[in-house]
């Protein structure tokens, strides 16, 4: 893995042992290159590339897959993005408190689980922030994201291949409108935003993955790309069926509490958690007792992922980016909302003046009926002529006419650029799932409902004729507005006897028609707010029943809904019609197997969650030949808290539980403990590459080599796994019949090197780069 | 974009209907009524259409009356009333100008269905020739669209005509002549021929023609009307019937599903003899599961679509609507 590295180095930064600063911890960060081939054997295992000190104590540390970048999260939740030569890419500062980090497969975005359910996802190019999903009510301790293995891919999925066309027949889909002008202060963020989403909507795409995420409560989510959910399960609710000598016994775990690892294996097969948690037999609830507090390691079939891949992966990216869109529409509406209430606030404002003066002049009549005599040229009262000429004048005209001109523009902006082509993108992505939903064999068993997805593309077709009856009624109202107050203007004008022959021509048809209609109502407030009803004349109501013959929509009412309100119409049934595959696909997730780990006294169950663990799942090597169906086996490494199992400084690594768990015939599970020197305390541990686990141990204080720390790297092939029964529940916590070997620092089945400082978490391996950082 | 094409059209009629002129706003209809035909079957297309003639009294000569008579020569050649069918095609070359590179359209339309009449009426050989001189008309005034629908229909008479291999090569042009013009519906339809093409060259290639239907699947689900998706389920039963690893009692869902969704869309379109092919498959897979009851029903059903082809009694009533 030398290789890996440039060939020729920077010279090698020494940091200055300088003491602490005034940060409480001047975190002595070290980068390893593991030596693993055999050359750099023979000289000191584990090689320091670069050091650097941090004035940050770092919680959470995750290499890129595929980079060399560590994003690392500091104490007090700021997360930094470094280049394997310590370069700072950028830090940001989300303002929440973080509490698990993961990357995507392809190394493109970084998810932070935060400690109020959320998950965010940055861009890893300059730490924007593309989106934030609320997925959970409590902190997310856990982030796996997986994707599916390429070399899984048959033929047969090959021809199952779909192709999204949209692109073929649509322009780029459109971005969030932006306010433009004066009044763009509340939307910067989106407004940095949306170049990086589209981005990311269009690469996110590629290859199918999935991000599961775990909260403190026992809650698992998967969403496909971190976006789409596509599944929730509760631990606490899962039945749990264990055959114990032919016998089924149901069981429960009680207060689940996922700990730090939840992996899911690259074929997306199978997932392995651990948690802590009260175990119940359901089925004679007085068999609980103390000691069924304890860690557990689980055991999830996620079989739907695997076996529906390609469904799931065509309705997922589709999905998705209707949700997209839909985001799109609604700014687009709330925009154009605010932008013509601002205009119409100033109208109104200045207008409002006039009723006032007619009541002060003790006159009975309206603002309309003096416009009317107005124009028809009967008389000017002066309560009108006092308005016109001093309290509106020629300016305030101007400028109002000015401010609805400029709000009408950006509506048609608004409606051209950004409502139209989105609402139309959607209406095709929804015709595309729709056909999908009629292939019933396939995806019904994902959950595409065919009457649901009916229904939706009923709802987007009465939409996209409300966006054109919008901007009809827009332009309408627009050019109402225009007419009449360059009347008004040339009013003023001739009042004040001042030449009129730069305003231009006015049609008093119109102006009576404005006065009449649009003084004291407004329609296109009316459309943009969801509880107005929006009066249609009877002739259009008469063609939209004679349409329905025709083939139209069959709910003849929903031209008296409002734009918003239709909007609002087609989110709900979109949300139902995508809660669909959610809970199908929900339901499907089962709990295959569980293995009690460790007993845990009520009172530290808390801190459980931050012991030492590792899960990985590895290739068989044996089953290479065949590429399209290959397993893997799984490896589960985890730290004994002192005291449990009356074991102490004990690490114990398990293998093959998934496969022990559905195939019953052959017990294939083991496992091995290492007792660590008593010296020494195991401060992180992880799996790496090859079956290796990569241990941190530091001196304890207490004894001569405090501030001396080890890494160890074991190649597990060299230790013997001794096989150990599943009897249940007899004896809940079989760990001890395993065999226990001592770890002896000096010996060679694996690497050791010592490290002159005291370590502390996190311990970061990256198995494709071959660099650990500690 | 199926869906899309009722959506825009929809729009049309709804918020211009009061601006637009009588012929645009009357093409709206005949694009609603063509795609009632296709997606809900003939007897909702023609009250459709008895409406759009009352709203559009004067434009008897024009789209209006043109799609009458595609809708009935369509429904004509789905009942089996060859007579009416033939009449209609006639009919269709007498409103085309006599002057030869005029009308193009129209003539390219008759003769296209008049070659479907032929290869109907199991006159293959008559109706090929039809194809091959149409195809050299297409291919010289550049119609991409009508040259790939003619290759299909090539494809499709010599498949009819027990050629598969001869009709290969014309749905694998078909097939290219769609990709390069993004035809998507035609495409999948095209390789919907191929599967039955492959499929009708014997049981070992079931397999190739199954991964061709599947290809085609959510093109034609999403986006074709009830005969292509009729057609496309009755291919999709046929290529599991004829797979010799794919045994019925094992999975009946796999053939019977596609087989019921098949007929429920016939029953609508009125099309006896794929509704008699689906009938007869349904009754040889109940014969497999032993179930006997359902067998005798769908022979049945099978018999009645059978008879109602071969003795086309209201001949009359197919010019009725």
């Amino acid at each position: 893995n030398l290789s890996l590295f440039p060939p020729v180095r920077p010279p090698k930064k020494t940091s200055p042992k300088k003491p602490p600063t005034k940060q409480q911890a001047a975190m002595a960060e070290e980068q390893m290159e593991e030596a693993s081939s055999s050359a750099a054997a023979s000289g000191t295992p584990f090689q320091l590339q670069f050091d650097k000190p941090i004035p940050f104590q770092i919680k959470l540390a995750e290499w890129n897959p595929e980079k060399d970048l560590l994003a690392m999260v500091t104490d007090d939740s700021k997360v930094l993005l470094h280049r394997f030569n310590w370069q700072r890419l950028w830090t940001i500062s989300p303002g929440k408190c973080i509490t698990s980090i993961c990357w995507s497969p392809d190394g493109k975005i970084v998810a932070l689980g935060t400690e109020d359910g959320f998950v965010l996802l940055h861009d890893v190019e300059n730490g924007k922030m593309l989106r934030s999903i609320k997925s959970h009510d409590v902190a997310i301790i856990c982030l796996n994201w997986a994707e599916d293995e390429p070399l899984s891919r048959t033929d047969k999925e090959d021809l199952l291949s779909y192709e999204d066309r949209t692109t073929r027949f649509f322009p780029p889909a459109p971005v969030m409108p932006r306010i433009g002008g004066l009044n763009s202060g509340d939307t910067g963020l989106a407004d940095e935003n949306e170049e990086a989403i589209q981005a990311f909507s269009s690469a996110s795409c590629q290859r199918f993955n999935i991000l599961c995420t775990g909260d403190k409560d026992g809650c698992i989510c998967f969403s496909i790309f971190g976006i789409f959910p596509i599944g929730k399960i509760n631990i606490n609710k899962v039945p749990i069926h264990v055959q114990s000598s032919g016998k089924r016994t149901s069981y429960r775990l009680q207060d689940v509490s996922i700990s730090k690892q939840v992996s899911l294996s690259r074929n997306l097969h199978q997932l392995v958690l651990l948690c802590s948690g009260k175990l119940i037999n359901t089925d004679n609830l007085s068999l609980s007792n103390d000691l069924s507090v304890g860690v557990h390691c689980l055991h999830l079939d996620t079989s739907i992922f695997s076996n529906r891949k390609n469904e799931l992966h065509q309705v997922s990216q589709q999905a998705s980016s209707i949700q997209d869109l839909v985001e799109v529409v609604r700014a687009s509406i709330s925009m154009m909302s605010k932008q013509w209430s601002n205009a119409m606030n100033l109208f109104h404002e200045k207008f409002s003046a006039l009723p006032s003066l007619l009541t002060a002049h003790g006159m009975e009549s309206s603002s309309e009926d003096e416009f009317m005599s107005l124009l028809f040229g009967t008389h000017t009262s002066p309560a009108l002529h006092q308005f016109l000429v001093s309290s509106l004048g020629e300016a305030g005209l101007k400028r109002i006419a000015k401010t609805i001109e400029s709000a009408g523009r950006e509506l048609r902006i608004v409606v051209s650029e950004h409502l139209q082509p989105a609402v139309e993108i959607i209406s095709f992505r929804l015709a595309e799932l729709r056909g999908l939903a009629r292939w019933r064999s396939r995806f019904q068993n994902i959950g595409l409902d065919e009457k649901l997805m009916d229904g939706v593309t009923e709802r987007v077709g009465m939409l996209v004729v409300q966006v054109e009856r919008f901007s009809r009624v827009a332009a309408t109202v627009l050019y109402l507005f225009q007419n009449f107050l360059s009347w008004v203007l040339k009013c003023v004008k001739i009042l004040l006897s001042e030449p009129t022959d730069q305003v231009p021509s006015t049609n008093s048809e119109l102006v009576v028609i404005f006065l009449k209609f649009l003084l004291d109502k407004d329609p296109i407030k009316q459309l943009l707010e969801t509880d107005q009803i929006f009066e249609w004349d009877i002739d259009t109501a008469k063609h939209v029943e004679h349409l329905v013959v025709f083939g139209g929509f069959t709910d003849t009412k929903f031209l008296e809904r409002s734009l918003a309100k239709q909007f609002s119409e087609l989110e709900e049934s979109l949300k139902e019609a995508f809660l669909m595959p959610f809970t199908t696909v929900s339901s499907q997730i089962h709990c295959q197997g569980l293995l009690p780990l460790y007993p845990v006294t009520s009172s530290d169950a808390l801190s459980s969650t931050s012991t030492p663990a590792s899960i990985a799942f590895y290739k068989d090597k044996d089953s290479q030949h065949n590429a399209s169906s290959y397993s893997s086996t799984d490896y589960i490494c985890f730290k004994i808290p002192d005291g449990s199992l009356n074991l102490r400084n004990f690490v114990a690594v398990i293998k093959d539980f998934c496969n022990s768990c559905s195939t019953s015939n052959t017990p294939s599970l083991s496992g091995f403990l290492l007792h660590i020197p008593v010296e020494y305390e195991c401060v992180d541990l992880s799996l790496y590459k090859d079956n290796q686990v990569v241990l941190l141990l530091s001196g304890k204080s207490s004894s001569e080599n405090a501030g001396r720390s080890w890494m160890v790297m074991l190649q597990t092939e060299n230790l013997s796994f001794s096989q150990f029964s599943r009897t249940f529940p007899a004896n809940y916590y079989n760990l001890q019949e395993l065999e226990a070997l001592e770890l002896q620092l000096d010996t060679d089945y694996g690497k050791v090197r010592s490290v002159p400082h005291p370590l502390s978490t996190p311990l970061a391996v990256s198995a494709s780069r071959g660099v650990a950082c500690i | 974009s199926a869906p899309m094409v009722r959506m825009n059209t929809l729009v049309y009629a709804t918020c211009f209907a009061d601006a637009a002129s009588s012929s645009e706003l009357s093409l709206a209809y005949v694009k609603l009524i063509e795609q009632l035909a296709v997606f809900k079957g003939y007897s909702a297309a023609f009250c459709a259409l008895k409406l759009a003639e009352e709203k559009f009294p004067s434009s008897t000569n024009s789209q209006i009356h043109l799609l009458k008579m595609q809708l009935l020569h369509e429904r004509a050649l789905h009942r089996g009333h060859l007579r009416i069918a033939q009449q209609i095609c006639d009919e269709f070359g007498v409103l085309s100008s006599s002057v030869s590179g005029v009308d193009i359209e129209l003539k390219t339309e008759a003769s296209l269905r008049r070659a479907r009449t032929l290869l109907a009426a199991k006159q293959f050989s008559q109706a090929a020739a039809v194809a091959n001189s149409l195809f050299t008309t297409c291919y010289k005034y550049n119609m991409q669209v009508e040259n790939a629908s003619v290759l299909l229909l090539l494809a499709e008479i010599h498949r009819k005509s027990d050629n598969a291999v001869l009709g290969l090569p014309y749905a694998l042009a078909s097939q290219s002549f769609c990709k390069s013009f993004n035809l998507d519906l035609l495409e999948a339809s095209a390789t919907l021929t191929l599967a039955e093409l492959w499929l009708a060259l014997g049981s070992n290639h079931a397999k190739r023609a199954l991964s061709l239907v599947y290809q085609s699947l959510p093109m034609i689900l999403g986006h074709g009307g009830l005969e292509l998706r009729a057609r496309s389920q009755i291919v999709l039963a046929k290529c599991h019937l004829t797979d010799p690893e794919f045994s019925v009692s094992e999975d009946p869902c796999a053939v019977l599903d596609p087989l019921n969704q098949a007929a429920e869309d016939l029953q609508v379109l009125e099309y006896h003899e794929m509704a008699a092919e689906v009938y007869y498959l349904k009754a040889m897979t109940y014969n497999h599961l032993g179930k006997e009851y359902e067998r005798e029903e769908a022979a049945a059903r099978f018999k009645e679509h059978v008879t109602a082809l071969e003795n086309p009694r209201d001949e009359e009533d197919s010019l009725v609507y």
